[in-house]
């Protein structure tokens, strides 16, 4: 029993990392209705840049993590460009294909730029244990989740009490609408698309400080990671992606404590099979899924 | 004769041409798969087991691997019925991903001549040596590849012209019209489910035996995104559309010296760039239809 309880304490932890990338997933879900699947990848060449900046220039945590997030916003505007929109608005599914095929390309570029395979990254956060009675948790896995809930917070504040956060929304829901009402629909997009990556470049900033060490697997990693805990929680919803990622951290804790990480790896792939087929709109998400539907039945 | 290396490239681009037209039969039925992979795995360690550890000829063994194969591509498209669109790619990725991780953990090993052969989890499965103990040269097995990549093919084209292949067509173009003409789309899904999934695991028996050794990490998603694309890049006009995109992949990007280490980098942005500018391939359904009627004016005259 100890040793379930102290596994989904280091869930909730490691989830606040997935619930961070699932932030970025359901925000280009909810409003174009698309997936991004070389979010991983750009967050990737972002870290990249990050630790170039930390071993040539200088190790202030502010500057890397500036450098990581300004790197991923670059890439994320070009696979905006290339994959989202160059690509007609209702041909949803060709560009999940081509951000896919872009994730192959970010994949051997960052072979290229990391020919060691492994880099360091800085550890910014203190790192110390905090006990209490027989369980433990590392302070800067604390700190993500802190910052995971305060991120969830400044963006539901953006999206529901600023103007743009409103474009944003009436963008989502109706583009024509929208449209009528003087609202440049591509610059919200491309709003959308900078605000998400850097989320993106923020996650890979604080997962990868808590790792110390950046390798080319991550792109695929923060991919899955992300589009798995959205797909659990609720496709398009924020609260969703906070609720799935920290649904799959618990699950892989206690799957990798009983059972090893190909374990951890087949529960995290089985939950997402059995949660696709059974509820395809993850727990909190079935509305956007109906909505979908109907549109499809012309009804 | 043709030397070694430019047979084998000629072998691969037959066995990779399988994969490419099992996803490209589900494109046309409208669904995207990011999981043929998994029946081309299931195949490869099946086949594979069969020849190896239980000594069956090849030709059964291939009707056995790839017979799995299509059975659990069958039970796939039960599961993923009522799903469509980007949900059954997803749901698609994630059960190929549940196969690679699951060989993992498979391990089954026999003694033969003093030696433990077969799966051996991580460690892969190695020693498939069919083709050195009855002396088949590249050249011959080669030939079997094309032999049965020909059946295929002429299979697919009989398909494109009966009913059935029809009704696929119809099911990729809009499901809501297939089912006004009283037709039921759940059972031509899972048809096109199994025969794809049968022909994926045609190109994995051959791939096992053919490079000897085989391991779980052969079938991980990037197999499976290759063989979509070779559809979406050669065309989803006519089967030869598939054969094209693996043509250019395996035939130019991956034989060219100078492309070496860059082929995904080329390979990912044609994909991009297709997809803007020519969605359904370079052979789409006009293009098909346009050089048709342009051999048929020409036989005419």
């Amino acid at each position: 029993m100890t040793d379930f309880v102290q596994n989904c304490i280091d869930g909730l932890m490691f989830g606040s990392g997935y619930a961070l990338l699932a932030l970025g997933f359901t925000l280009v879900f909810g409003v174009m209705k698309r997936l991004n699947l070389s979010f991983g990848p750009s967050i990737m060449l972002g870290a990249y840049a990050g630790t170039w900046v930390y071993l040539n220039i200088s190790d202030n945590a502010w500057l890397v993590a500036l450098a990581t997030v300004i790197a991923t916003i670059a890439v994320g505007i070009y696979v905006e460009r290339l994959c989202f929109r160059a690509i007609r608005h209702d041909a949803t599914i060709a560009s999940m294909v081509s951000s896919f095929a872009i994730w192959m390309q970010l994949e051997e570029v960052a072979m290229h730029l990391l020919p060691e395979r492994t880099y360091p990254f800085p550890a910014f956060f203190t790192t110390t244990t905090i006990e209490f009675g027989p369980f433990y948790a590392r302070s800067e896995h604390i700190t993500m989740l802190l910052l995971t809930l305060l991120l969830l917070v400044l963006l539901h504040v953006f999206l529901f009490r600023t103007r743009p956060g409103l474009a944003l929304r009436s963008v989502s829901d109706n583009p024509l609408a929208s449209a009528y009402m003087g609202i440049n629909n591509s610059n919200i997009l491309f709003l959308a698309f900078a605000l998400v990556s850097v989320l993106g470049g923020l996650a890979g900033f604080l997962i990868l400080s808590a790792d110390t060490q950046v390798t080319p697997y991550f792109g695929l990693w923060a991919t899955f990671k992300g589009l798995i805990a959205m797909m659990l929680g609720g496709m398009g919803s924020l609260p969703g992606a906070i609720l799935g990622g920290l649904l799959l951290g618990i699950v892989e804790a206690n799957a990798f404590w009983y059972g090893g990480p190909v374990i951890r790896d087949l529960s995290a792939y089985l939950l997402l099979f059995v949660m696709l087929i059974v509820r395809p709109g993850g727990l909190i998400g079935q509305k956007i899924v109906a909505e979908q539907r109907a549109a499809d039945e012309r009804v | 004769m043709p030397n070694e290396y430019v047979l084998t490239i000629i072998s691969n681009i037959g066995m990779i041409s399988l994969i490419a037209l099992s996803a490209y039969l589900l494109l046309v039925t409208g669904q995207i798969s990011f999981g043929q992979q998994a029946f081309f795995g299931i195949s490869a360690y099946a086949g594979a087991i069969a020849t190896t550890l239980w000594g069956w000829p090849f030709w059964l063994a291939l009707i056995f691997g790839s017979g799995l194969a299509a059975l659990i591509a069958g039970l796939i498209g039960v599961l993923t019925l009522r799903i469509s669109g980007m949900y059954f790619s997803i749901a698609t990725l994630a059960f190929a991903e549940m196969i690679r991780l699951l060989l993992f953990k498979l391990t089954y090993q026999v003694e033969i001549d003093g030696e433990l052969v077969g799966p051996n989890g991580a460690e892969g499965f190695g020693e498939i040596r069919w083709i050195f103990d009855h002396n088949i040269s590249v050249l011959e097995y080669t030939l079997m590849i094309y032999a049965v990549l020909l059946l295929v093919l002429f299979g697919m084209v009989l398909l494109e012209r009966s009913r059935l292949g029809m009704i696929f067509r119809m099911l990729g173009g809009d499901v809501l019209l297939t089912r006004t003409q009283g037709l039921n789309p759940v059972r031509y899904k899972i048809a096109a489910a199994i025969i794809a999934g049968f022909i994926a695991g045609l190109g994995g028996t051959f791939y096992a035996h053919s490079f000897t050794y085989i391991e779980p990490q052969i079938f991980n998603v990037m197999l499976g995104v290759h063989s979509l694309a070779y559809g979406l890049i050669g065309g989803l006009g006519t089967v030869l559309g598939p054969l094209i995109g693996v043509a250019i992949d395996i035939g130019f990007l991956e034989s060219i010296r100078i492309l070496q280490g860059y082929r995904m980098i080329v390979f990912g942005g044609l994909v991009a760039v297709m997809l803007i500018f020519m969605p359904r391939g370079i052979l789409d359904e006009a293009r098909v239809y346009w050089i048709k009627s342009v051999i048929r004016r020409w036989f005419n005259a």
